[in-house]
């Protein structure tokens, strides 16, 4: 039993992961990212290049991180002047270039074989029963740092500028945002993040092939970041959580349910599935939480506690 | 008014930890559900009921029911312990197998895994049983499943990817087309398959005249149809290596344009238990030729096998004799060493499988033979069961079809030692 909730754990963590990448370049950037399993992919697999030449995991996920976000980097940067729609068919297409690469170039990623005998990180270090554990615990610490560090730059004025941005690109401009900057960093800080989810992703399974990073990925992440509230990292924390309870969780139903068959309750699983997210946007359109904002009030009540410096960080906000 | 709405939309911590409360319940509530009688033997059948390959799963599945049935009918196995089966969904995807896989060892403690189509799934799992000393049986062709170090836990009931190619290029060769043309699937079993049937081809003073592989799931097929059947100089014959959605595409595009070269497929596209003559209809699929590693057609246990399923004669059944096989030599082997702890019931399966010994196909006379103490080499519904010492088929069955108003017409059955001919 334990083991079996660790694995649905390191999963909920990898989705969490994705799911604060998605947050920081949809959510908090209004950037459409359709591409996710493509990066994802590009992650996963250079990490399990990196890992398996020899040069360490550690090296792969910093490996991995660098190479998504310097593409993510660019496909902000090619699509300068794309928004919206526009952006979501290019990285859409993205992604797909980047499947089709992992599929064709059999020499480096082993086409559809795919990559085995992966390395995993501080494999050793305690016994083969207990590892997962470990990993779970790693990814933990992984997740809070990555929280903190996004939660800390939402607050940031690189934070609140993003956010200008998303609301109006014209008013942001106008007020002296150099917008196509401010978009390709949001971007890439994104790529990075997802990079490092497709290095754990590729280091927990030991073993990548492209059938593992389908458009379902992208779905799910989407679930994620709209049930746990877009623009919110402590509700995509809800949100993660909540969509792959109902994805697991639903595999009970068939130990419960006796009156149909395995066949017939797997197709129903994943219409339930679909129902309880359509079920979840109707009553809770927002999401479990709302974004951060800065108040007023409170802003008030601590430039009378402290009237310079809070001034001083009121003047940036409103520019 | 904005700001009235925004107050509306804050939820309370009471909304927020319903929500998450109710999503875990099923996860909590997992141990109670799942606890099975002592004297029951949980095995875990993973197979595809959704996504690209959920054609596949629903024959395994009724496979492994009606034959558990009949083993614990008979009075079960280990003085009256019977065996109960657990599936779960791979939803033809890896990490949804991990965690199905997860949820088969952990919660209902099975002491077997099988089933397992999807050779990526195979792969993505391999590592996960192999560590909890758990005994795998594959239908997956793909050669890396059994490569590395298994614990000689990993089995593989279909025949190895790099046996297939040789094989139907034989069988192609039998039928006098030598100038030939390979349209393949980009899939972890086909690729395997295409070196090894050019090499037969060469030495056989053919030629491959070109070939083209194409990326599962595209919309369509028209290009690369157009090369391959439109060429100039048109092949005598084509050799599809794909799954079944892509390949009634191809043929309905070939029978539009009006090509000429004979079809050459595998049997899990061009019959799919069925479903291909369903779905393009018996004029359209007149006179394609397919083959595929095949259950031993003809034999007594074949036969006894289609009437389990309720069906006729003429059916072929390619993945469902293998779990019927799984289901069996696991019976079988925990008989013969008193024991369901897989390292030790998995060093049994060659020996109550491979020859010498008395040949037998009925699970329930071979256990009372086992009980017995005789030597027996069962032979299966999906093949003869005999493996090499990787866990790899031996004296593998090669079935040669063709499709004829409708039916499955049997060309030629080929049995090859080592599955090479």
């Amino acid at each position: 039993m334990t083991a079996y909730l660790v694995t649905i754990l390191i999963l909920v963590c990898i989705a969490i992961i994705l799911g604060l990448a998605l947050n920081l370049q949809w959510g908090l950037c209004g950037m459409v990212n359709f591409g996710m399993a493509g990066f994802f992919a590009l992650g996963a697999y250079a990490a399990a290049l990196v890992a398996l030449s020899g040069a360490g995991t550690l090296a792969g996920i910093v490996v991995a991180a660098l190479i998504c976000a310097a593409t993510c980097g660019a496909t902000a940067l090619v699509s300068l002047r794309l928004s919206d729609e526009y952006l979501a068919i290019l990285t859409l297409g993205f992604g797909e270039v980047i499947r089709l690469v992992t599929l064709s170039e059999s020499w480096l990623t082993g086409g559809s074989l795919g990559l085995p005998g992966i390395p995993r990180p501080l494999w050793g270090w305690v016994s083969e029963q207990n590892y997962e554990l470990l990993f779970l615990a790693l990814l933990v610490v992984v997740v809070l740092a990555l929280f903190l560090v996004l939660e800390v730059l939402i607050r940031s004025p690189f934070g609140r500028a993003v956010r200008a941005v998303r609301e109006d690109d014209t008013v942001a401009s106008t007020l002296g945002k150099n917008v196509t900057m401010l978009r390709v960093k949001a971007f890439a800080v994104g790529g990075a993040i997802i990079g490092i989810a497709g290095a754990f992703h590729a280091y927990y399974l030991t073993y990548v092939d492209p059938s593992q990073f389908s458009a379902i990925i992208t779905a799910y992440t989407f679930m994620a970041v709209i049930a746990g509230g877009r623009g919110s990292n402590k509700g995509l924390l809800f949100g993660a959580a909540t969509i792959m309870c109902l994805i697991e969780g639903s595999r009970f139903l068939k130990d419960i349910v006796q009156v149909l068959d395995a066949t017939q309750l797997a197709s129903i699983r994943l219409i339930l599935i679909g129902l309880g997210l359509i079920l979840f946007l109707i009553y809770r359109p927002q999401g479990f939480l709302l974004e951060y904002r800065l108040r007023s009030s409170s802003l008030l009540a601590r430039s009378s506690l402290n009237g310079a410096t809070r001034m001083h960080d009121f003047k940036q906000e409103a520019s | 008014m904005k700001c009235h709405n925004r107050i509306d939309l804050r939820p309370s911590r009471r909304a927020v930890l319903s929500g998450a409360a109710t999503a875990g319940a099923a996860l909590l509530a997992a141990p109670f559900i799942a606890r099975a009688q002592a004297a029951e033997i949980p095995i875990g059948v993973l197979l595809p009921f959704t996504g690209s390959q959920g054609a596949y799963g629903p024959d395994m599945r009724k496979a492994a029911e009606i034959t558990t049935k009949l083993i614990n009918d008979a009075g079960g196995i280990l003085g009256g312990r019977s065996f109960k089966l657990f599936f779960e969904d791979d939803e033809s995807s890896p990490t949804a197998g991990l965690a199905a896989t997860k949820k088969l060892l952990e919660i209902h403690k099975c002491q077997a895994v099988i089933g397992i189509w999807g050779s990526p799934i195979a792969m993505a799992i391999k590592n996960v049983l192999i560590q909890a000393n758990t005994c795998m049986m594959v239908s997956g062709a793909a050669n890396a499943i059994t490569d590395g170090d298994t614990k000689g836990l990993v089995w593989r009931y279909q025949a190895k990817a790099t046996d297939w190619g040789p094989g139907m290029a034989k069988a192609m060769l039998s039928r006098g087309w030598k100038r030939v043309s390979i349209l393949a699937q980009q899939n972890p079993f086909v690729i395997p398959m295409i070196e090894p049937a050019k090499k037969v081809f060469e030495a056989a003073g053919g030629q491959v005249v070109d070939s083209v592989v194409y990326n599962p799931d595209q919309p369509s097929y028209r290009a690369e149809v157009q090369r391959i059947f439109g060429a100039s100089n048109p092949p005598e014959a084509v050799m599809c290596l794909g799954l079944l959605t892509d390949f009634v595409s191809i043929v309905r595009e070939v029978v539009r344009n009006g090509y000429k070269s004979k079809v050459m497929a595998l049997s899990i596209a061009a019959d799919a238990e069925g479903k291909f003559i369903q779905a393009v209809g018996p004029d359209v699929a007149e006179g394609i030729e397919h083959f595929q590693p095949s259950p031993p057609l003809g034999s007594p246990t074949y036969a006894r096998f289609q009437k389990l399923m309720g069906a006729d004669e003429n059916a072929l059944f390619l993945f469902a004799g293998n779990t019927h096989d799984q289901v069996c030599t696991l019976a079988l082997a925990m008989e013969k060493t008193k024991s369901t702890d897989s390292p030790v019931f998995t060093k049994a399966i060659r020996e109550v499988c491979n020859p010498p010994g008395e040949v037998v196909g009925d699970v329930v006379e071979a256990l009372k033979k086992v009980r017995a103490g005789s030597k027996i080499a069962f032979a299966g519904a999906g093949s003869d069961c005999d493996f090499d010492e990787r866990g790899d088929q031996l004296n593998r069955h090669f079935g040669h079809f063709r499709i004829e108003k409708g039916k499955q017409v049997l060309v030629q059955v080929i049995k090859g030692p080592e599955g090479t001919l």
